[in-house]
């Protein structure tokens, strides 16, 4: 495809370049789309989605209208939408084919004319469709006046340029990171900050909803107004009030951004299209990857050399060194945490909200040996036993046990120090062990029948086809899990009911002991299926 | 580079006595009949199917212990499959495979322990530094921490891997990850390794230094057996060849026999497949590579 291009190319002058590059973003999202209707049908939705989603924003918008705080938040808009496109080339560097310009070097190709005719291709696409719509929204919510009308269709045309040219700058001088394997890792964590950041804006949305919430974006605004190219939107508002000095300098600093942008993009461009390229970069790699700790090795005499003692270990450091279980064991403990603190911060708190600690920890038991990609081949060959098996599991679940008990322990304290009461913690306490070894249980018993493959290179979790099994594992051992616990759930209720709160405390112990005794009982369970399966867990780890 | 593998030691004293008259070109069948001890695989009615194709189509195979023993075929004949049913990797629909006399299936106690396995398309533990990867194998094949870390660091020696040893494989190259892969096969001292495209991807420096320390643990009378694409190679390092294509065995034997009259394995290779009807231009795509041996 690309030869195609540059044989259309070489002899034709700048303009029709850009006419190239625009046919072969055309192509190559059709070509992408005639692979099967499945994409085709993903991208027509999202393309929906997506113009819904902006009819909705402009709607809402153009309602404000008026609203003294509506430049605030045209202004504040744009700037998230900025943020966006800047992050975007990060986490989805496979995004666009077209973005790629390594994939030029080869080409005759001057810098200046490419990078006009890279920046009209890059403006097809979903994603600049529904930044346009926005941005519309954006000024129709603070036009107001013939003079401010005009200043908007310049405003919105300047700043769908400078997000369109900020996502290309960035991607192309984070090219080099982004093909490396680093920068791959970060990209599987994009899904992390985008969850986040989802959370975020959800919180910021609610306060927004509440009478006056507004008022609250007015400092924001007030600094981003000056901030291209959120200011070609405030040039929008002050041209609406008649103040015209501040309009032209705020249509000035977007454009002049827009200049600096270009001419980045056109440095970084030139430098990364005449320098070598990757086969460099890796002799870069080698200093910094060198680093197996120092700190590890006293981690490593602590355990013992059997083979519980080298699972953990290397269980361990899967946690720290693979984005996949990184991300994994990041979600756990940090939405474990959350679940908590949001509840108490809204006001309506309750103990038992942390119970999420231990349920998000003991569901990372579930699909053990999908975590290990089709690596697992080494553990399957190193077992012949039920008992090599029920070894392998157990030091997993081990692992898990170091980490959650200690974790469930603080959030269960801090949850009765920070939601109380106080009389409370000891069930609580007790009822979350349960749950934790319970999870820890079904986790082993489903890791060994229904497995199912996490692909490495994308932010997905489940291979495509595997869904299906991957929910009905996890929901299903879930409810399985909370049928384990509910005796220890009836004692709980018994004992209030009947008035015996002197004894509330047993349930420590018991459910120390309770879920203890599942965990063994899950392990037992699995070990056996573990070594009749390997074949089969084996393939189905090796999908995708 | 070290090409001279001579820290590699104590096959002798560990493995059990191994025949070691060996009679090339003898009157050996496809049984392999001549041998004293148990052979080192044997397969019978081998089959695989992946839906509608019949990726292994009834194999019956033997093949003698202390040989350097190479499986060869075109893409998709069937090595990768056949391999691994054979290493206990994949269920076959149907079939028995012994190892050393134990059954696969029956008896995986015996023999796990038994084998090294250096399978095809399957990651290793990536996010592992080398050395860090063999440790991490070694001890789970239940040998003690000083054995394996003396092991290991005698195989990345000679592996010329001393350098990278400190750095995740995921940043390795592909020789050097074959070659990873094959110090973690080795690790335990097996009597018997499968190697499935060893070969594969990897730069002649690195396959020279593989092929010394095969060449080592062979003629201290392990069993080797290896598949390959490219005939030539398999030539030049197997005494014993068996021919794989379209899921079946087209011949099996001493190198010298299965070659016959042709001039060399691969015009053998070209007349056994071309007598299927196969046209010779269909089978031109295991010719490519470059890296003839
Ligand atoms: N997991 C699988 N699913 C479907 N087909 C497969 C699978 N593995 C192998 N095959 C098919 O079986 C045939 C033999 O493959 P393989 O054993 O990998 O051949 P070789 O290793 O000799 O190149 C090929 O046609 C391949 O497409
Ligand atoms: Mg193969």
């Amino acid at each position: 495809m690309s030869t195609e291009s540059a044989t259309a190319a070489r002899p034709a002058a700048a303009p029709s370049l850009t006419a190239v590059f625009v046919r072969l973003k055309l192509s190559l999202l059709r070509n992408g789309l005639r692979r099967s209707t499945g994409r085709t049908l993903a991208y027509v939705a999202s393309l929906l989605v997506g113009l819904l989603f902006a009819a909705g924003v402009v709607l809402g918008l153009t309602a404000l209208r008026g609203n003294p705080h509506a430049g605030a938040l045209a202004v504040l808009l744009t700037g998230i939408l900025t943020v966006g496109w800047a992050v975007m080339p990060l986490f989805f560097p496979g995004g666009d084919e077209t973005l790629d310009p390594t994939r030029l070097v080869m080409l005759p190709l001057r810098p200046r004319p490419l990078i006009v005719s890279l920046l009209m291709a890059s403006l097809v696409g979903i994603g600049p469709v529904v930044t346009l719509a926005l941005v519309t929204g954006a000024v129709l919510a603070v036009a107001h006046g013939a003079v401010a009308a005009v200043v908007a269709v310049v405003a919105v045309v300047l700043v769908l340029l400078v997000c369109v040219a900020l996502a290309r700058a960035i991607a192309t001088a984070s090219i080099r990171l982004l093909t490396s394997r680093r920068g791959r890792d970060l990209a599987v964590l994009g899904g992390l900050f985008i969850a986040l950041g989802g959370q975020g804006v959800n919180i910021a949305a609610q306060k927004l909803g509440r009478p006056d919430g507004l008022a609250v974006l007015e400092p924001l605004g007030e600094v981003l107004r000056w901030v291209p190219p959120a200011s070609a939107i405030g040039a929008v508002d002050d041209a609406g009030h008649g103040a015209y000095g501040r309009a032209l300098a705020g249509l000035a600093l977007t454009a002049l951004a827009l200049g600096l942008l270009l001419w980045w993009w056109r440095r970084t461009l030139t430098t990364l299209m005449t320098s070598p390229d990757s086969s460099t970069l890796q002799a870069l790699e080698k200093g910094g990857a060198g680093t197996s700790g120092t700190g590890e090795r006293g981690l490593a005499r602590l355990l013992p050399d059997s083979r519980t003692g080298t699972v953990m270990l290397r269980f361990l450091r899967y946690a720290w060194r693979d984005p996949k279980s990184k991300m994994a064991w990041a979600t756990a403990l940090g939405v474990g945490l959350l679940v908590p603190i949001a509840t108490s911060a809204q006001g309506n708190g309750s103990i038992y909200s942390a119970f999420s600690a231990s349920a998000l920890l003991g569901s990372q038991m579930y699909n053990q040996f999908g975590q290990d990609t089709s690596a697992f081949w080494m553990v399957a060959s190193t077992i012949a036993t039920p008992r090599d098996a029920y070894q392998e599991l157990r030091a997993r679940a081990l692992t898990l046990a170091l980490v959650a008990v200690p974790y469930v322990t603080l959030v269960v304290l801090g949850a009765a120090a920070l939601i109380g009461p106080w009389s409370d913690f000891m069930e609580v306490y007790g009822l979350s062990l349960a749950v934790l070894g319970a999870l820890l249980a079904t986790g082993s018993v489903s890791s060994a029948l229904f497995p199912f493959s996490i692909p490495a290179e994308s932010n997905k979790s489940v291979a495509p086809g595997q869904g299906a099994i991957a929910w009905f594992s996890l929901f299903g051992g879930v409810l399985i899990a909370a049928v384990l616990c509910s005796p220890l759930l009836g004692l709980t209720i018994w004992l209030h009911v009947a008035g015996l709160h002197q004894f509330l405390w047993v349930l420590l112990p018991i459910g120390a002991l309770y879920g203890t005794g599942l965990a063994a009982l899950g392990l037992r369970v699995a070990a056996p299926r573990v070594v009749a399966r390997l074949p089969e867990i084996l393939a189905a780890v090796s999908k995708g | 580079m070290a090409n001279e593998p001579e820290h590699i030691e104590g096959r002798a004293e560990t493995a059990p006595p191994q025949h070691t008259t060996l009679t090339p070109g003898g009157p050996v069948t496809a049984a392999g009949g001549e041998v004293t001890g148990p052979p080192a695989v044997r397969i019978q009615g081998l089959w695989k199917k992946f839906g509608e194709q019949t990726a292994v189509h009834g194999i019956d195979l033997t093949l003698p212990a202390g040989r350097f023993i190479g499986l060869v075929g075109p893409n998709g004949a069937g090595k990768t499959t056949t391999l691994s049913m054979v290493t206990g990797l994949l269920r076959p629909d149907a079939g028995k495979v012994e190892i050393g006399g134990y059954d696969v299936w029956q008896d995986p106690v015996s023999v796990k322990s038994r084998i090294g396995v250096l399978p095809e398309g399957l990651r290793l533990f990536e996010r592992l530094s080398g050395r860090e990867l063999l440790g991490y194998i070694g001890r789970l094949r239940g040998l003690p921490g000083e054995e394996v870390d003396k092991r290991a660091g005698q195989l990345l020696d000679v592996l010329g891997l001393s350098g990278a040893q400190h750095k995740l494989v995921v940043d390795y190259s592909t020789g050097m990850r074959k070659k990873i892969g094959l110090a973690s096969a080795l690790l335990h001292n097996p009597e018997i390794l499968f190697l499935d495209e060893p070969f594969e991807g990897v730069d002649p420096v690195s396959a020279q230094t593989i092929r010394g320390v095969l060449e080592r643990y062979t003629a201290s009378g392990a069993t080797v057996i290896f598949s390959s694409h490219v005939m030539e190679l398999v030539e030049s390092l197997c005494d014993w060849v068996a021919v794989l294509a379209a899921g079946r065995i087209r011949a099996d034997g001493p190198l010298a026999e299965v070659r016959g009259a042709a001039p060399s394995l691969q015009d053998a290779f070209l007349e056994l497949v071309g007598a299927q009807g196969r046209g010779a231009g269909a089978d031109l795509d295991w010719l490519g590579g470059g890296r003839a041996r």
